[in-house]
């Protein structure tokens, strides 16, 4: 059946891609795997463009398609292969592609190694331009719940890049793992 | 590959509990998390992306 989109939607959905993408490379570290990701969204949000109202948050019902998406994979990579959070994420940590100077390798490595659910929330919150509330529809679950990621997040991450208030500059994360 | 099962931490490192990082600090992973995401979000869109879509207009579903 072909579908009739409106001209204005198929942009709108266009203009979202780059975010889109933002979000799914930041979110599973691993570009060709996040385009997958991107690939799939655009098929499953064609497919159920009905359910979309015109007019509502695009951005938003897009990267809750992506992170759903996402996560079922993970769980069922995580039953079918039996691969804890920290060895998956260190070898996506040290992908070749991820160049940059030092200090922004060892951020990306960091980021990978934050359990999935506050990365998430911190890369909605802190990048990606979207409110709590927002993040927290995204997510499905309460804004006290985002709030609390995204604390924990940051706590983590200022403890592996051994950041305090005086080693600020300092990043502490071993790149011999 | 079966070690590596924990986030890399100093010893003797606490977690400032939920109340969360001082303004500096914030502000320090958040420019680096918008670099991050604003690295990729800058790049064109890659053409087998386009692709689909154009696929998808012309055919409706799969």
């Amino acid at each position: 059946m072909r579908r009739r989109v409106s001209e204005s939607l198929r942009d709108s959905l266009v203009g979202e891609m780059t975010n889109l993408r933002a979000f799914a490379v930041s979110l599973c570290g691993d570009r060709e795997r996040a385009d997958d990701l991107v690939q799939e969204t655009l098929f499953k949000a064609w497919n159920h463009l009905d359910s979309f109202h015109e007019g509502t948050n695009l951005k938003a019902w897009l990267f809750t398609i992506l992170r759903n998406t996402y996560f079922s994979e993970r769980r069922k990579r995580r039953r079918e292969v039996e691969d804890a959070d920290g060895s998956y994420a260190a070898t996506l940590a040290t992908l070749p592609e991820q160049h940059g100077h030092m200090e922004m390798q060892d951020f990306r490595a960091a980021l990978t190694w934050l359990p999935d659910d506050q990365r998430e929330a911190l890369i909605l919150v802190g990048a990606a331009g979207v409110s709590y509330d927002e993040a927290a529809e995204i997510s499905g679950c309460a804004v006290g719940t985002i709030k609390s990621r995204v604390n924990r997040a940051r706590n983590r991450l200022g403890e592996m890049l051994g950041m305090d208030e005086t080693t600020e500059s300092e990043p502490g994360i071993t790149k011999t793992a | 590959m079966t070690q590596a099962t924990g986030a890399p931490t100093r010893a003797g490192v606490v977690p400032s509990s939920e109340e969360g990082l001082s303004p500096n600090l914030q502000a320090h992973i958040g420019r680096h998390l918008r670099a991050v995401f604003d690295e990729v979000a800058r790049e064109p869109i890659p053409d087998r992306l386009l692709q689909l879509l154009k696929d998808l207009e012309r055919t409706g579903d799969k």
